[in-house]
């Protein structure tokens, strides 16, 4: 206790900053770390174990020759060492990709084994290319690196990886909501009545996963005879099996036992009961699927097997050689139930399915909604590696196989199998090391391209899947973050136009955030998680993979202690409502009596908070109880990666907190200390939310008082916070970002939630507190327009700059021209003279120059033309070169690559968007002087900002009013307010807050209204105040406080558009379009129609015509043509001596008449000219009627 | 080289390395490598000449 309570204070404050932004950004991105941590060290491995090897035959030998994958691996990013010296560190690091716009990637290499009529295998290690590596990944080479040693690097103090460097660009691959793994789910969907006749809109489904990730989702139809369909997809086509056939190929049983189970649902005495799922037409049911079989004439497993085989032996690849049993064998271990091993289990699953089917068609159970997160996980970026890598290896096998057997045919006796040297040679023909180039082009373009088809039809479009990987900007860190928190449904969505997936269900409550979703096309499609959910990873804390088995064995042995019964002997007639399955993992495991379920649930999860026990702490246990027409019921268990969990706290045992996930959520009792007692009459909760924030995600967590805004104010916010001007980055000097926004006076908020403490927002302030007065002055306030202090803005007020990063290579521009030979240099000749002000002699700018429009900033010379292409400053914006970095690309290479960054000063003008936080964004419409601005009565202040208080009424957002209060008392008071949203809600009355503010017995405001009354000021955060230009008292009292201001990237110096003159379009003469090609903006119909509606008949000419492509054409007046009168040169019409310039040169000339004494000159719409040419094309001829009648008359 | 005036002699510019901040000075023409520790990006000293801002 020798620590002074300052001192306490100072480490405490340290601490709190070193667990502090890092570790914070740290578990946000960790789902994606994580992930990709498992596909480097496991998944990997996994898909080369998932591929079959490939065997070929050599009959003339008799030399059978198997080949496979074994050992895959990506190794850390080396730099490019052509030159195999000088480096003393091999070591690629991110900052040097970023800075010369190079890919941060590890060697991908793999064994790959050869083995000839059982011999001993050869293996040989082979390049697949390189892999882009995930920053702070297992193989980066910042992974561990702490605050000290990232700064060593030139990286961010918090730098918490999860992204990819691409060409120099951070990409990452993001997050999407697929089909919940080993999960049956019962859907009505109409297009599966197009399957064919007798099929109806009821289907049962499950996503199969194997353990490296690949999935086969088996489908099971209910078909209008009463009987069944299994549907699988291979190769993007889909085969459909009677299911009858499937049950018998599966288990060594009769027909009795399979109807009895089939049939097992229907108990003539529990009819009406609650969670009877059974009808009477069960038994038929299962009578027509035997019936079914038994006309093809299939009676045992055997023939089963066979019927299958020989249906699938063209079908499927490398299979000719094996008998049909085999095939058919391979078709159920391959595409039926691949999560599942022994066929019993697969049997037992499509009884389970069965049933399920059946009681959804029976209308006893319910169909599931496949929108609703409790039927969905996530697809990690690790998981799409590792799938495409599996993809891409088979591929590149399947390649080999047949380039090998190709030659096997063409040159049957030159060829030798048993030839290492000769197979080798061949295999090259298909380069391993495009593997590498596919990867870094699915991470470039986002593109996952594939023939086999990945079962992601759902995710991206038909042919291929688009979307996958995102750049994630800096703009703020907000923007940031929130790319990696971001779930999106999948880009096959966004053009679906049925809006049911993108509402808004309550069984995302504290997975997915309400609030943060975008407007517009990809709302309720791109989610966000809430800040407490986590992703389940395949990974131990301590980077071991889970043991699943040993998991399942202690998760059934623990049920059995509880007694259940196992599914294994047979003929138990167990069935809802009397018992209830027990699924663990899509795998049925046993039957629950009904009566004991309750507390055989409660008692697995008293153990799963356990950290004794061995069941997995993210256990999802999800209890779906009997109901009338409910869902189906069942205890469905899952312990699989990539599920969405979430903590609440228990109200039983000892109050510990739980992992839970959606699936079990929405049959859980969990009550929301948000202080109203729900409905909770008659139930009384199990659980509890740990804080009523639970439900929001980072960026919606720190809109102070979000609780007493309008909701759609609290989503604008999202957006806008999104889209601040901020401090993007604390390594802002090293960053080469296209674009960089920056602020340059930052501040943090006054008020403030918890959670802008909780994640270090301070490191990335996004905003200014500015004194805002509400009132309507000067009319410049009007419709959303504020008006801003002049002076306060040049005292700093929202100083900001914009950094663009141009990269230029030589080695692109070459490719382009002809030859090697352009080089960095400034011209030498006269012409080029007045570049030597901005270029330096190697053809760079000097550092610190400023730059006005069109001039230039770079020049590359052509040695061969001896013409230089000169890079401009682009009009109208001036810069300041910020650095230049010349790259070295190779050894013994000259300068090839260069990046410039230039500087914009984007200070606030007229017309420059701010916002605060509660969604009230406003144009600045005039920079007042500050002298002129109205000036308080106590204290003579003059505001920073003005906005018109008809920006409250209608969108209510009563929490901005609250932050102008609260932290006008807190600046008075030098405290921090805390403006934590549900705070005064919370019904714990150990809250001391809460406890106080009931002493005072009053609202929010009164805490406020105290505050500011105890300094001088009127309780209702308003005061007097004086016109700045007449001196006189305003005649009412004005709202003035303070807010927190974000400036909004959007500006008018990126956005203003004018024109008189400028470029045209070639074929019509109308001004062309775009704003940066200096185009004009389009005056179209509707503006034109109004123009006539108002009789405005010069403006419209104007408009239309003068402004536009304005012509004056010859007709000739005899024969009315638009096109025969031509320019004919005096010279040739015999004038010889050249007359002076300016002179009438040329004589327009009738082609047709031959004469030129007819012509006419008439004004016109260039277009009307093309429209003859046009029409001259197609033989119509135009004749004009030219006169002078309307002119005399 | 090409046409126009002769070529002066190649002045060098001087340039800092990304890494190790030693200074380098290069010809046009010459690898871009940091002699001293072989660092691949090289930035530009800031220029010598006055530069002036608007003080508003």
């Amino acid at each position: 206790m020798g620590l002074s309570k300052v001192e306490q204070r100072i480490k405490q404050k340290e601490r709190v900053q070193e667990l502090g932004a890092a570790a914070v950004a740290r578990r946000l991105v960790k789902p994606h770390i994580d992930s990709f941590d498992y596909f480097v060290e496991h998944g990997l491995q996994q898909s080369a174990l998932g591929i079959r090897p490939i065997e070929l035959f050599q009959s003339a030998t008799n030399c059978r020759l198997r080949i496979w994958i074994e050992r895959p691996s990506i190794s850390p990013p080396l730099k490019d060492d052509r030159d195999k010296t000088q480096f003393l560190d091999q070591r690629l690091r991110p900052l040097e990709c970023r800075q010369s716009g190079i890919t941060y990637k590890g060697q991908f290499s793999a064994d790959i084994c050869y083995q000839w009529n059982d011999q001993a295998v050869m293996r040989f290690s082979t390049s697949f290319g390189q892999v882009p590596v995930m920053v702070k990944s297992s193989i980066c080479h910042l992974r561990g690196a702490d605050r000290n040693k990232l700064i060593a690097c030139k990286e961010e103090a918090s730098e918490a990886g999860g992204y990819f460097i691409c060409n120099g660009n951070e990409r990452i691959i993001r997050m999407l909501l697929v089909t919940k793994r080993n999960h049956v789910v019962a859907i009505r969907r109409n297009s599966y009545k197009n399957r064919g006749p007798a099929y109806t809109d009821i289907a049962c489904l499950i996503r199969c996963v194997r353990p490296d990730q690949s999935s086969v989702t088996v489908r099971v139809y209910y078909m209008q005879y009463g009987g069944a369909t299994l549907a699988f997809s291979y190769r993007r086509q889909e085969f459909l099996i009677p299911v009858g056939i499937i049950l018998k190929a599966l288990s060594h049983t009769q027909d009795r036992e399979i109807f009895e189970l089939l049939s097992s649902i229907y108990d003539e005495n529990n009819s009406g009961k609650r969670g009877a799922v059974g009808t009477q037409l069960v038994v038929q049911r299962a009578q027509i699927i035997l019936e079914e079989v038994r006309r093809v004439g299939l009676f045992t497993r055997l023939q089963c097997l066979e019927y299958i085989g020989e249906r699938f032996r063209a079908i499927l690849e490398g299979v000719e050689d094996q008998p049909a049993a085999a095939v058919g064998e391979r078709v159920i271990e391959d595409h039926i139930f691949v999560h599942l091993e022994t066929s019993l289990d697969k049997f037992h699953l499509l009884i389970f399915m069965l049933q399920k089917l059946f009681a959804v068609a029976d209308h006893t159970a319910a169909p599931d909604n496949v929108d609703a997160i409790q039927h969905q996980e996530i697809l990690l970026p690790g998981h799409v590696l590792t799938m495409y890598a599996k993809d891409r290896m088979q591929d590149w096998l399947g390649k080999v196989r047949r380039v090998l057997a190709k030659e096997l045919e063409d040159k049957p006796n030159e060829f030798d199998l048993q030839d290492v040297k000769k197979v080798q040679k061949l295999m090259d023909k298909v380069p391993s090391t495009s593997i590498g180039k596919r990867f870094e082009y699915l991470l470039n373009t986002g593109n996952l391209a594939s023939k086999h088809s990945l079962e992601l039809m759902q995710v991206g479009s038909c042919s291929e899947s688009t979307g996958y990987t995102i750049v994630a900007e800096r703009l703020n860190y907000l923007r940031y973050i929130s790319h990696f928190r971001s779930v999106h449904r999948g880009a096959y969505f966004q053009s679906l136009r049925t809006t049911t997936v993108r509402k808004l269900l309550p069984e995302s409550w504290g997975f997915l955030c309400p609030v943060h979703t975008p407007d517009g096309t990809p709302c309720g499609l791109l989610n966000h998680l809430t800040v407490s959910c986590e992703i389940t990873s395949d990974m131990e804390a301590n980077g071991v993979l889970r043991d699943y088995l040993s998991m399942r064995k202690e998760i059934v042995s623990v049920l059995s202690s509880y007694g259940m019964v196992s599914v294994s002997p047979g003929l138990a007639h167990c069935a809802p409502p009397s018992h209830v399955p027990v699924l663990l993992d899509g795998r049925v495991v046993g039957y629950v009596e009904a009566s004991r379920i309750v507390s055989v649930v409660m008692g697995i999860r008293l153990l799963k908070v356990l950290r004794s026990s061995d069941i997995p702490a993210d256990l999802e246990v999800a209890y779906v109880p009997c109901t009338f027409a409910g869902p189906y019921p069942g205890l469905f268990l899952s312990i699989g990666p990539a599920r969405m969990v979430r903590p609440v706290k228990q109200l039983f045992g000892e109050q510990s907190v739980e992992m839970i996930g959606p699936l079990e959520q929405v049959y859980m009792d969990i009550s929301c200390p948000d202080g109203i007692d729900n409905g909770w009459e008659d139930v009384s909760p199990t659980h509890m939310e740990i804080s009523p924030m639970a439900m929001l995600s980072i960026v919606a967590g720190l809109t102070p008082w979000s609780d007493h805004n309008q909701s759609p104010r609290n989503m604008y916010q999202c957006q806008m916070g999104k889209q601040t001007m901020g401090f993007p980055a604390q390594t802002i000097q090293y960053r080469a970002d296209n674009k960089l926004y920056r602020l340059q006076t930052p501040q943090t908020p006054l008020a403030r939630t918890l959670r802008h403490t909780e994640y270090h927002m301070d490191e990335f302030p996004t905003g200014t507190n500015a004194i805002v007065a509400v009132l309507s002055y000067t009319g410049y306030d009007m419709e959303d327009a504020m008006i801003i202090n002049k002076s306060s803005m040049e005292r700093g007020l929202c100083h900001g700059q914009i950094y663009k990063t141009e990269t230029i290579d030589l080695s692109r521009l070459n490719k382009k021209a002809d030859g090697f030979n352009n080089k960095f240099a400034r011209h030498t000749q006269l012409m080029y003279h007045s570049h030597a002000k901005f270029l330096d002699i190697d053809g760079l700018p000097y550092v610190g120059q400023r730059l006005k429009g069109d001039d230039p900033y770079c020049s590359v010379l052509n040695t061969m033309t001896g013409r230089a292409k000169v890079f401009k400053v682009k009009n109208s914006e001036t810069a300041v070169v910020d650095y230049v970095a010349a790259v070295g690309t190779g050894p013994k290479e000259p300068l090839q690559k260069v990046t410039i960054r230039l500087r914009q000063e984007r200070n606030p003008v007229i017309g420059d968007k701010f916002s605060s936080r509660h969604g009230q964004k406003g144009i600045c419409s005039q920079l007042w002087p500050d002298i002129d601005m109205p000036f308080s009565h106590v204290t003579g202040m003059r505001p920073d900002i003005i906005i018109n208080p008809h920006a409250f009424p209608s969108r209510m957002t009563i929490g901005m009013l609250l932050e102008s209060m609260a932290a006008k008392g807190g600046a008075l008071e030098g405290k921090f307010v805390d403006a934590t949203p549900f705070k005064y809600n919370l019904s714990s009355s150990s809250d001391r807050d809460s406890v106080a503010r009931e002493q005072k017995g009053g609202t929010l405001i009164d805490e406020y209204g105290d505050i500011l009354r105890a300094h001088g000021f009127n309780y209702h955060g308003t005061e007097v105040m004086y016109s700045g230009v007449f001196g006189t008292e305003l005649v009412c009292e004005i709202f003035i406080g303070v807010v927190y201001y974000q400036r909004l990237r959007h500006m008018v110096s990126d956005k203003f558009q004018v024109r008189s003159r400028g470029p045209v379009n070639p074929v019509t003469q109308q001004p062309v379009k775009g704003r940066s090609a200096g185009g004009g903006i389009r005056f179209g119909e509707m503006e034109r129609d109004s123009l006539l509606a108002h009789g405005a008949a010069y403006l419209l000419h104007d408009r239309m015509h003068t402004c536009s492509d304005y012509h004056i054409g010859s007709v000739c007046s005899n024969c009315g043509s638009l096109i025969a009168p031509m320019a004919v040169s005096q010279a040739k019409a015999g004038h010889t001596h050249l007359l002076a310039v300016g002179a009438k040169r040329n004589k327009e000339v009738c082609r047709y008449c031959n004469s030129g004494k007819w012509i006419e000159k008439v004004a016109m719409p260039f277009a009307f000219r093309y429209l003859t040419s046009e029409l001259a094309a197609m033989n119509v001829k135009l004749n004009l009627k030219v006169s002078d009648e309307l002119r005399n008359t | 080289m090409d046409g126009g005036m002769a070529p002066p002699p190649p002045e060098p510019v001087s340039y800092l390395c990304g890494d190790c901040g030693a200074d380098n000075s290069l010809k046009p023409g010459d690898v871009i490598q940091c002699r001293e520790c072989g660092y691949r990006i090289l930035y530009k000293k800031r220029t010598r000449r006055i530069v002036q801002y608007e003080a508003r």
